[in-house]
């Protein structure tokens, strides 16, 4: 350790340096990451709330003279809920600030995908984002906004309020790309997606003047997905640690309100409450203070801060080993560690909070399908006392606690609540407004679970018709994002690719389009540029079932097909020979009238 | 003998034209009562074609294959028969002939579809079989053409011609056994047998030398392997008129068969039985007469081995001359055509093999 130097870096210097991570890697491949991005999150919005979305994409050159790679203006416009106005900085200024961490099926993870294409856009061409937000459609806020990566905080160029036309969230990024490489994935993309979200409209308007507008199918929407704890299959050492964290955090979390009560309770005014005055006070009356103004209290003591300023600290962690506290100070903007005194009356207090829940009582309230009993019986499997509190395990006990959960084989499976599949009909309705096929099937499987993570299939099989392609052509979808890349090492492909087509009379270059969606928590995606799913088991069993459930469907469908036509053909032949046939034997029969033989051709006709 | 001639000829056409007439009405009913006609068609395969020991030739089994017009895959074929039955009515009708070919073309004015000649040729041998009449009956006749020369009165029956005589010794390169000629009445013969030998020049040197008067016959050049018209001539001046017919063939195997063919049919018209003279005798060349004579030899290739091997499986060569000659080809693996006799002299084969055998055939 003596002769390096460890530096700590921003989350947003992390990601600055590691873009490609996260599908930023050159202006063809970026310029695509961040149509998804954007879309996607309006999407998600208004999925959330309800609302039937109307996306509108807007890719602009700059300069239409310039060559590609060159500068673009990408702006998404939707109608979702919009983001309230205090938000607003820190949602398109900061790395890292999202409404997901909570476990439900939802297109992005994290909200992570949003600002690093405005990381991208500033580091590439130095513009600002341009975010205009109207949560009541009535008045809009107008940002400017830049993000100054060392510290990872917004910075706030331009801010203003005028009225509004109408409710909805518009982002508008510059950034270098390359559409001419780009566009026909942005276009796949975009097709894509209406498909497997029938009730948007989506509309595309490309930097050549072009506009490809998807209208909705569907005016009603699948139910919102619900947000719901893990299931104790689906969590690991490192998330146990996190939910402690959280759960300790919920218990020191202030509100804005805690504040200006200890205020009161310590006989002071707003103004003159600095951290000396406030700190004698509390020592002073700490055994008068209510349950409620204790925390406020004494973690304005120890953060040697004043009440007024504690909203702006987010703690991560009281560490009762070592005596210290760590947290963020979001008015210097980083992350610091303060020293407990022991010898303080807010020591025990603090210490009791450290400890955290029960055992008993953190399975219960924070996993799923864990109920007293069931965490009770766990507590003995995994050699805990139900009582035992959360926040004293060292990390050898968290490791076995993180085991047995995954070992514990009694716990009922996975609650597929959070799940949203788009559902059968809908997903027929989309396949049959794209296609017109002449054949048509589609099938939910029910909700299976995989690690932990649930997950539901939904497929369908579309034949002949409008599908002009030649072949199986597979469109694959998760959370109902396209995937459009990789499609070799993907999980449906190598499905498809393992079914016997012949045995459901599919013949070699059958006009055959196969969709398949697979809902989840957390989609398995093989590689980081989330493009193709990995073969898990439990999911390959599924989708098998489902395709083989579909394919039979399919082939009683050729069989009727080919019979229809094997009649036809018959009828067809009948009717060219027969009356030759009949003029023939006429002659030779020396008759002058042709025998009757058009009922005949009729009841082969018909009865085919 | 005018009235017989007549007669004759329009017994011949009659039988046809009530053959076929039978097949329409049937036809007619079945598809007027909304049925879906067939035909029964006896089976040509290998398995059933076997050796009549009384008809002394090839006849076909029992065994028949349905063409039905309700099965799709036979309806095409169904229609061509029907299409040919109704083109051979009225070419009988009309006493026009046609040649296979004719039968193809003609094919095309009614949209029947024949791939090429020889489905057409496959169609007119499956009418043959269902009628059992040879397709000269239905005056269709093959391309190809032997010749016939002697002193043999006949009258024309085809249409222009009609009651018109002709003696077939008044032009030296023979006259054409066409379709006039088949289907001529024969009136009348001072000829006492009929010599049918298998080679154009011989026929020539045959006339030349006067064979036809020196022995008082019709000489018939059967140009190879006999045509079926040339067979069917044969067995009228053997029957109609009680000519004795002898053969005279190259002293090799496929000789020996050309002349077993005139006499007992081919595996091939096994479905007919009006082409076959079973009084008809080879006379020669034989394997023995190569050493008898001490004619010039070629060796025999190994097909003609293989052929001889071939022949001996064949009932009518179990027996007799046929089994003798093919045993004696098989020892000296040698032959020789008919004009080896030139060693000793362009006549000879008139002067003095043809008189020997001659004379051994009426001793048999």
């Amino acid at each position: 350790m003596a002769a390096e130097r460890f530096n700590q870096i921003s989350p947003s210097e992390f990601f600055y340096r590691n873009r490609d991570l996260a599908g930023f890697s050159n202006p063809t491949r970026s310029l695509y990451t961040a149509v998804r991005e954007f879309v996607e999150n309006s999407l998600d919005a208004c999925d959330q709330r309800g609302i039937l979305p109307n996306v509108r994409l807007v890719i602009q050159a700059e300069d239409p003279e310039a060559k590609d790679p060159r500068t673009y203006i990408l702006t998404v416009h939707d109608n979702g809920p919009g983001v309230d106005v205090e938000h607003v900085p820190l949602a398109f200024g900061t790395v890292l600030y999202g409404s997901k961490f909570g476990l439900k099926q939802a297109r992005g993870m994290f909200g992570l995908g949003a600002t690093m294409a405005i990381l991208y856009g500033q580091i590439t061409t130095n513009k600002p984002v341009h975010v205009s937000s109207s949560t009541d459609g009535k008045t809009k806020d107008v940002f400017e906004i830049l993000l100054d990566i060392q510290k990872n905080k917004p910075v706030i160029l331009k801010h203003t309020t005028s009225k509004a036309r109408r409710r909805g969230l518009s982002v508008s990024i510059t950034l270098e790309g390359d559409y001419s490489k780009a566009g026909s994935k942005i276009r796949d993309y975009v097709y894509q997606t209406s498909l497997i979200t029938p009730y948007a409209t989506i509309s595309f308007e490309d930097p050549k003047g072009e506009t490809f507008r998807y209208d909705r199918i569907l005016k009603s929407m699948p139910p919102p997905p619900t947000v719901i704890n893990p299931h104790p299959h689906g969590v690991d050492v490192e998330t146990i640690r996190r939910m402690i964290l959280e759960s300790r955090r919920d218990l020191v979390s202030t509100g804005n309100g805690a504040a200006d009560r200890l205020i009161r309770a310590l006989g002071l005014k707003s103004s003159d409450a600095g951290y000396d005055v406030v700190a004698r006070r509390v020592a002073q009356r700490w055994k008068r203070l209510s349950p409620s103004a204790r925390l406020p209290a004494a973690l304005a003591t120890v953060l040697k801060c004043s009440p007024r300023d504690l909203p702006e600290m987010t703690i991560h962690d009281i560490d009762v080993a070592d005596d210290t506290i760590s947290y963020h100070d979001g008015m210097a903007g980083a992350s610091k560690t303060a020293q407990l005194d022991r010898g303080q009356p807010y020591y025990p207090y603090l210490e009791e909070v450290a400890a955290g829940e029960p055992l008993q009582s953190f399975l219960t309230a924070r996993f799923q399908r864990v109920g007293p009993r069931t965490a009770e019986r766990f507590a003995k499997f995994a050699e805990f006392k139900p009582e035992r509190r959360i926040g004293t395990l060292d990390n050898r006990e968290l490791v076995r606690l993180s085991d047995s959960l995954q070992a514990y084989g009694e716990f009922l499976a996975p609650d597929p609540s959070c799940l949203a599949p788009l559902g059968q009909e809908p997903l027929r309705r989309g396949m049959a407004k794209f296609f017109e096929p002449d054949f048509l099937s589609v099938v939910m499987r029910n909700a299976s679970a995989y690690s932990g993570f649930p997950f539901v299939v939904e497929m369908g099989i579309a034949y002949g018709g409008g599908i002009q392609t030649r072949g199986i052509k597979a469109y694959r979808f998760a959370n109902r994002i396209p995937l459009l890349y990789d499609e070799g090492s993907d999980v449906v492909l190598k499905v498809i690719n393992d079914m016997d087509w012949n045995r459901y009379k599919v013949k070699g270059e059958a006009p055959l389009v196969i969709a398949t969606h697979i809902c989840s928590t957390r989609i398995p995606y093989k590689t980081v540029g989330k493009e193709n799913v990995a073969d898990r088991p439990e999911i390959e069993r599924e989708l098998r079932l489902g395709l083989q459930f579909l394919a039979r469907k399919l082939s009683s469908y050729m069989s009727r097909r080919g019979k229809a036509e094997a009649a036809k053909k018959r009828a067809n032949l009948y009717a060219k020979y027969i009356p030759l046939v009949s003029q023939f034997c006429t002659e030779l029969a020396g008759r002058k009238a042709e025998p009757k033989y058009a009922t005949m051709l009729k009841a082969e006709d018909g009865g085919g | 003998m005018a009235k017989t001639a007549k007669s004759r000829a329009s017994k011949t056409q009659r039988d046809i034209l009530d053959l076929l007439r039978k097949h329409g009405s049937r036809i007619y009913d079945d598809l007027d009562h909304g049925r879906f006609p067939n035909f029964e068609i006896p089976s040509r395969s290998v398995g059933n074609i076997v050796y009549d020991t009384k008809l002394r030739q090839y006849v076909l089994g029992k065994s028949a294959a349905l063409r039905s017009s309700k099965n799709t895959s036979q309806l095409r074929s169904f229609t061509q028969l029907m299409w040919l039955a109704f083109f051979a009515n009225r070419l009988t009708q009309e006493k026009k002939s046609s040649t296979l070919r004719d039968v193809y073309y003609s094919s095309q004015a009614f949209s029947i579809d024949f791939d090429d000649q020889s489905e057409s040729d496959n169609i007119i041998v499956d009418l043959e079989a269902v009628l059992a009449k040879p397709r000269e009956a239905m005056h269709i006749f093959p391309e190809e053409r032997s010749s016939v020369f002697g002193d043999l009165d006949i009258e024309y029956t085809v249409p222009g011609y009609e009651g018109k005589r002709m003696n077939l010794s008044n032009h030296p390169d023979g006259y054409a056994i066409g379709p006039s000629l088949t289907s001529a009445e024969l009136v009348g013969t001072s000829a006492e047998m009929v010599i049918a030998i298998e080679k154009g020049g011989l026929f020539t040197r045959f006339v030349e030398e006067q064979v036809d008067k020196k022995f008082k016959s019709i000489i018939v050049d059967t140009g190879g392997q006999a045509p079926r018209s040339t067979r069917t001539l044969l067995k009228r001046l053997h029957d109609e008129l009680s000519l004795p017919v002898i053969i005279l063939t190259d002293g090799d195997v496929y000789g020996e068969h050309i002349a077993m063919v005139i006499k007992s049919g081919s595996a091939n018209a096994a479905h007919l039985r009006e082409l076959t003279v079973p009084d008809a005798k080879w006379v020669g060349v034989w394997a023995s007469d190569i050493e008898r004579y001490d004619l010039p030899t070629i060796p025999m290739t190994d097909s003609d081995i293989k052929r001889c091997h071939d022949l001996q499986k064949d009932p009518r060569y179990s027996h007799g001359i046929w089994k003798k000659e093919l045993e004696v080809f098989l020892k000296i693996k040698r032959k020789a055509e008919l004009e080896a006799f030139s060693k000793y002299g362009l006549t000879n084969i008139t002067d003095r093999y043809l008189p020997q055998k001659i004379e051994l055939a009426r001793s048999l």
